[in-house]
């Protein structure tokens, strides 16, 4: 007589352990994930840690090396660099992140219209969106800086217009994947009209990898906000801005403080997300994991 | 398909490409709120009635939209992109006066980046997770993730002033005098007239601002090079190869290497765009008087036409980088001749 053996029953780990045992494997994402949630922190309360108002003055004291009362130095009027390096979190990282959701939506609109409308509007709005991309990021966004007038908000319009085209070509692959899909047809023979489909029903299968990317793209954001705000096309002169204060920090050449510090926040910061970034791409896609 | 026919293909499909850059310029020009003769002509001139109007016509402004594209693209088609209101010289001579600086310097990046980033790239992939690979993916983050201008202010403090091992800013010492104008490029325009002395220093000018965009290139040309070679190394015909008993030099080499630098090649294109956007930041910096350094004053003194023909002109560069990509294509990939 046969018994039946029992085949030993393997339990899957549940889906968010088996993502935090991988992160484990990944020491250089959680190395990014401090960096990042310590920035966010430095800049939520740096009107508490930062030794010195941001704008106070101090002419006596000015182009202090590092030292004592001024951990990091002082600035051509005096001002404090640690309080400034502070409180430009909480210019530079807002704006990054706006840049990002931003183009999440307009990207992902344009993406899904094609995507969805298919034939002509998807051949006309993709051609756009390649010669949006033919475009040099940074000097068509001096062009819209210039032509708007240097302002924070005029550089986030700026890198909105030309970076929505990643988004949007991104959502279309998925939304034309998405659509055939089944349940958007047993949707669609429920009566369903197409602002219903496009918003109800693909919006929500769509966006988690725009969001993903997204994400990823924050450092880029950020490297870009910072460029223009160093050719002067963001924030006022006076502003505690990390790339504002590089470019007065250049006529300070070997006051190296002045110019140094901020840039090791703008690189630290965007290393951080590139961490992430690589970390989830390994995590994502197991060809690249080495 | 033979060349002649893959090269018309290319043509016919960059030709709808570049008609469309114009418009994007055009309706960009038109889209933003500011009044076109406010950004167009100087302050000065915005009193003078006669000059206001001449603008009007010339550029079509009390037609409808389409007629002030036919206009604006009739004027482009004979080389009038506008006069800069900073230069007051037509935008198309500014241009042309400062793009050899820029074409001489991303050259000389490319280069740099490609060896650097090539280099580092098999290095990391062929001794993977080693110490030496951990190196290279380290320095792969810094090129990507530090702001070109901190690179050159970091250069431009280290290897400038407390080394003395490159020169500094601009594009000869003061006291040297230009070489004649062939090219404009003056590392080779020296060496044709023969002056060893002002090519030397040419090239020592070179050196930092070219190493800065290389480094900022290198990085990505690093990254794509490790991950094409790793996946190429784990291929069949490179265990055939392998097992043919072939020296392991020559296996990564030839076998590894030439399969594993097309996706590299592909980049190329887009590293060239890359390379012309980052100039901007290195040029300001480092006072090297090309188009990057045109676009950066341009911008600040609100010299929209300027700016506009630099981006458009960028745009055009581009198309044909991609073009010539296309072409390289065509000589490496064997599978595109006989497709």
């Amino acid at each position: 007589m046969i018994t039946p053996v029992a085949k030993p029953v393997t339990v899957p780990a549940s889906n968010l352990r088996r993502r935090l045992r991988q992160l484990r494997r990944q020491p250089a994402m959680i190395i990014g994930l401090v960096v990042i949630v310590a920035w966010f922190a430095l800049a939520l309360l740096a009107p508490v840690l930062a030794p010195y108002p941001p704008l106070e003055q101090n002419i006596q004291n000015r182009l202090q090396p590092p030292n004592d009362t001024y951990r990091l130095g002082t600035d051509e009027l005096g001002r404090d660099v640690l309080s400034r390096v502070l409180y430009g979190g909480r210019i530079t990282i807002p704006a990054g992140l706006a840049v990002v959701v931003i183009n999440s939506i307009v990207g992902w609109l344009v993406g899904a219209v094609a995507g969805f409308a298919g034939r002509a509007w998807d051949e006309v709005m993709m051609r756009v969106t390649e010669l949006f991309m033919a475009f040099p990021t940074i000097i068509l966004a001096m062009a819209v800086t210039a032509a708007l007038g240097p302002e924070i908000r005029n550089a986030v319009l700026a890198l909105v217009i030309v970076r929505w085209t990643n988004y949007a070509r991104l959502t279309r692959g998925l939304v034309i994947e998405a659509k055939t899909a089944e349940y958007v047809t047993a949707t669609r023979s429920l009566g369903a009209r197409n602002p219903y489909l496009l918003f109800k029903t693909l919006l929500p299968n769509t966006i988690a990898p725009v969001v993903v990317y997204g994400s990823l793209d924050i450092g880029n954001a950020i490297l870009l906000f910072a460029g223009l705000s160093f050719l002067g096309l963001g924030p006022e002169p006076s502003s505690p801005e990390w790339g504002r204060m590089i470019s007065i920090g250049i006529h300070f050449f070997d006051q190296w403080w002045m110019w140094l510090f901020p840039g090791l926040a703008i690189a630290s910061l965007v290393m951080a997300f590139n961490f992430i970034g690589d970390g989830l791409r390994d995590m994502l896609d197991p060809r690249t994991r080495t | 398909m033979p060349l002649y026919q893959y090269l018309l293909r290319r043509v016919i499909f960059a030709i709808p490409l570049v008609l469309g850059i114009t418009v994007v310029a055009f309706l960009i020009a038109n889209a933003i709120p500011a009044d076109p003769i406010n950004a167009n002509l100087p302050q000065s001139a915005l009193n003078n009635e006669q000059l206001v109007a001449a603008f009007r016509e010339k550029w079509g402004l009390d037609q409808p939209l389409h007629v002030q594209y036919l206009t604006y693209l009739g004027n482009l088609l004979q080389g009038d992109m506008g006069v800069s209101i900073r230069t007051n010289q037509p935008v198309l001579d500014d241009i042309r006066q400062f793009l050899p600086a820029t074409i001489e310097l991303a050259t000389t990046a490319i280069v740099v980046g490609l060896l650097l980033g090539v280099s580092f790239g098999v290095v990391s992939a062929v001794w993977r997770n080693s110490p030496l690979d951990y190196l290279v993916r380290v320095f792969a983050l810094i090129g990507v993730s530090f702001p070109v201008f901190l690179l050159a202010l970091i250069g431009l403090s280290v290897l400038h002033a407390q080394l003395g091992w490159v020169a500094g800013p601009g594009r000869l010492d003061f006291l040297v005098q230009r070489p004649p104008h062939v090219t404009g490029l003056y590392t080779l325009d020296s060496l044709l007239a023969g002056q060893w002395g002002t090519f030397r220093n040419a090239a020592y000018h070179l050196v930092l601002p070219s190493l800065v965009l290389g480094l900022y290139v290198s990085g990505i040309i690093a990254r794509i090079t490790r991950s094409s070679l790793l996946e190429v190394l784990n291929s069949d015909f490179v265990r055939t190869a392998r097992a043919k008993g072939q020296r392991e030099f020559f296996v990564i080499m030839r076998h590894g290497l030439s399969n594993a630098l097309i996706p590299v090649v592909t980049l190329l294109g887009v590293l060239y765009g890359n390379l012309l956007a980052g100039a901007v930041l290195t040029e300001a910096i480092l006072a090297w008087p090309g188009i990057g350094r045109y676009a950066y004053r341009a911008s600040t003194s609100q010299d929209f036409p300027a700016i506009m023909g630099v981006s458009m002109l960028i745009a055009l560069i581009y198309v044909i980088a991609n073009f010539i990509v296309d072409l390289m294509y065509f000589f490496i990939d064997p599978r595109i001749r006989y497709a």
